[in-house]
């Protein structure tokens, strides 16, 4: 369904020539049909640029993206346009996500009305009202502003937004990290509901990973624009093997004080180092606790350690 | 008490349903639109400035039209007559004697009648005799001001009184033209060139500055860089050369000030559309595939027009300032259409004698900079949504 082979983004930084960001760098993963693969990360470690440069917001500086099989990340914004039905993006921030000078109905229709897709004001309304329906929301608020909606309702907007045009690859970059811990299960159950109906694929991203177990199939765990481990949801909580995958691992809160007593002290130290002159070698053995000379020197190859286990680390080479 | 207290079956019944709507939370639900016009009107500042706007409009738009007299008709021999008139009361009649020794003859309710011929001049006592069908009046010139003498004594001075001019309400300017006329025409010029100059204005303001942020890269940077050359030109003196190239008159007036002005705008509406254009809202618009037209008239302007609306309605007053000063140099509107600044211009001449001349443009000129910065600054309020209370 989806391939994504070296692909790389580096913004340039304001004022100083020849210098950039590195956002994203050479990252590689597939995906298939019907799958969710969940992406967790800190915070800047670059999961919303990596889900903005697959669905085109921003240009890739290199690398491939593949959609069933076709490379989109050379079309012109012409040529994008049939894909983008297939391919939809869910927003972090309920607020900033919906326009707020227009009614729900007509942010719901924009995709139809970008695509031509109905031809009289009665089919576009009957398709609005149904997807409405499908997310749980009544058709008395179509003509409500989004200001009136809580952010659960909201983020519910952008959900029929986003599947009205009954996409195949969804991407939901942190679609539940803006709202109460009651309403992120509600999201989460509806978000797996279409899931099963509609037999999409997700693009999961998280910054925290007991979420991302309970959604995902597939894990990746990204550290400051790489890949660092990429594997079966269960395989990472079982058997993790990225030093930084489990220091993930151990920051994750733990429901029972007794369990958390028992836990090692395995939480990573120290600051994420800038993404502007990142680290040499290995970008993670600044806080590293097995760090070699060697992990300094060279940048550790992504390999397949054990099946479908991708880990990019010389602890196991 | 408490033991004797009997639980009886009533107890256990619901409550009515008052008690529980008490708790409510009420907050009504405002449109966008009604929340603005509720924080507005809550300004009392800018109630005023609506309320002015108002009522300069319907006295330059509508006035005219009550107005017995046009803005060019003129009557030479009532030029410069003030609002209010000193008369000098000889044998139960009035006379008012202008400063440049003309007397003229009114009703007593103060209407003027006529200018009276002089009949005869003694240079020596420094004395004019004029003649109002039976009857002589003497204008005693050897103080100044001068003065009309009283019939019964010709050493005394005539008793005065002020009377207000019924006939022309604001007094005539130079040559004889009813100012309360002339100030409505004028009025109405300089709101017309200033509507449309903050429409003109708004407009490419809009359009250059959607375009250079919507572009950005290096399009933005260059755009924003013949904007930044512009407005390093002190706007007076360019369109002071505008208008010299031109002739005179209502276009080429227009023409400058649009040419000018927009430069404002289109910073605004630059800043506000790159802010927005970058917000998850436009990017679902464009993962979406809305082509650009539907993105940045439909996400991006509405978006921006809180912003874009104050600063059209700050141009209002500067484009009727910079219409005065210009009509003020003489380089406006041609005569003999008013404008409020031509008519300070032609004021000067009599500015000893007819000071109310220019005080009246100016008071005007005044009234509308007052009204529409109270209402540019009531809407700077309401559309700050940081304001919501
Ligand atoms: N448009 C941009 N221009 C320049 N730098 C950018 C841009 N977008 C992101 N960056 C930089 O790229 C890096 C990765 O940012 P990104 O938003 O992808 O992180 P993230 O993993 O999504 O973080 P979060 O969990 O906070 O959403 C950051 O250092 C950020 O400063
Ligand atoms: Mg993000």
């Amino acid at each position: 369904m989806l391939e994504v082979k070296e692909l790389t983004k580096h913004f340039p930084v304001k004022g100083k020539r020849g210098r950039v960001v590195h956002a994203v760098d050479g990252i590689n993963f597939k995906l298939r049909k019907g799958e969710t693969l969940g992406l967790v990360g800190e915070s800047g470690c670059g999961k919303s640029t990596l889900a903005r440069t697959i669905i085109r917001i921003y240009e890739p500086t290199s690398g491939q993206v593949f959609l069933k099989g076709q490379d989109i990340s050379g079309l012109s914004v012409r040529e994008l346009k049939p894909i983008r039905k297939l391919m939809q993006m869910i927003f972090q921030d309920p607020y900033s996500s919906l326009n707020a000078r227009m009614t729900i109905r007509d942010i719901i229709a924009e995709p139809l009305r970008a695509h031509k897709i109905c031809h009289t004001k009665a089919e576009e309304n009957e398709l609005v009202f149904e997807m409405l329906d499908m997310v749980g929301l009544g058709t008395e608020h179509a003509l409500r502003y989004a200001h009136e909606f809580s952010g659960g309702q909201r983020q519910r907007i952008g959900i029929a937004r986003a599947l009205i045009l009954r996409p195949e690859l969804v991407i939901c970059d942190e679609p539940i990290s803006a709202l109460d811990v009651s309403i992120q299960a509600q999201i989460v159950n509806l978000l797996k509901k279409f899931q099963e109906d509609l037999n999409l694929t997700y693009l999961f991203i998280a910054h925290d990973l007991s979420m991302v177990r309970y959604v995902s199939d597939k894990v990746g765990v990204m550290y400051l624009g790489h890949l660092v481990e990429l594997c079966e949801a269960e395989e990472i909580y079982n058997n993790p093997l990225h030093p930084y995958t489990k220091g993930l691992l151990g920051s994750v809160p733990i429901p029972s004080p007794r369990l958390a007593r028992q836990k090692k002290k395995s939480e990573i130290e120290g600051d994420i180092p800038s993404p502007i002159s990142p680290p040499s070698g290995c970008r993670f053995h600044t806080r590293c606790k097995y760090a070699t000379e060697r992990c300094k020197a060279e940048a550790p190859k992504w390999q397949e350690v054990t099946t479908n286990h991708f880990v990019a680390c010389h602890l196991h080479d | 008490m408490i033991e004797d207290y009997k639980i009886t079956a009533a107890d256990w019944e619901p409550l009515d349903f008052d008690t529980e709507d008490a708790e409510k939370i009420v907050a009504k639900n405002r449109t966008f639109l009604g929340d603005v016009v509720f924080r507005f009107s809550r300004k009392t500042s800018a109630l005023i400035g609506i309320a002015l706007i108002v009522l300069l409009c319907i006295f330059a738009f509508v006035g005219p039209y009550f107005s017995p007299y046009s803005f060019d008709t003129q009557s030479l021999e009532f030029a410069n007559l003030p609002p209010r008139m000193k008369a000098a009361e000889v044998n139960g009649n009035y006379y008012y004697l202008s400063p440049n020794l003309k007397v003229i003859a009114l009703s007593d309710d103060g209407v003027v009648k006529s200018t009276l011929t002089k009949q005869s001049e003694d240079g020596i006592n420094k004395r004019m005799v004029f003649v109002d069908e039976d009857q002589e009046i003497t204008v005693d010139y050897q103080t100044i001001p001068a003065v009309i003498l009283s019939a019964e004594n010709e050493s005394q001075i005539a008793r005065t009184k002020n009377i207000w001019n019924s006939k022309y309400l604001l007094g005539t300017d130079g040559l004889g033209r009813d100012m309360l006329t002339r100030l409505m025409f004028g009025t109405r010029i300089s709101m017309i060139v200033a509507f449309i100059a903050t429409f003109v204005n708004m407009t490419i303001g809009m359009i250059y500055g959607g375009i250079s942020a919507y572009a950005g890269g290096m399009t933005d940077i260059i755009m924003m860089r013949i904007v930044d050359i512009i407005s390093t030109i002190p706007l007076t003196l360019y369109v002071i050369l505008i208008m010299v190239l031109m002739e005179d008159g209502f276009l080429s007036i227009i023409v400058a000030l649009s040419s000018v002005y927009w430069v404002s705008m289109a910073r605004v509406v630059r800043g506000q559309i790159t802010v927005l254009k970058n917000s998850e809202f436009v990017l679902a618009a464009r993962t979406i595939g809305s082509n650009s037209t539907t993105i940045l008239f439909r996400h991006l302007l509405p978006n921006a027009m809180g912003p874009i609306l104050v600063t059209a309605t700050m141009l209002v007053p500067s484009a009727i300032f910079m219409e005065a000063f210009l009509g003020f140099i003489g380089l406006g509107i041609s005569p003999p259409m008013a404008s409020l600044g031509t008519m300070a211009n032609d004021a000067l001449q009599g500015l000893r004698t007819a000071p109310y001349q220019l005080f009246l443009p100016a008071a005007v000129i005044c009234l509308i900079m007052f009204a529409f910065n109270f209402v540019g600054d009531g809407l700077r309020d309401a559309l700050d949504p940081k304001m919501k209370k």
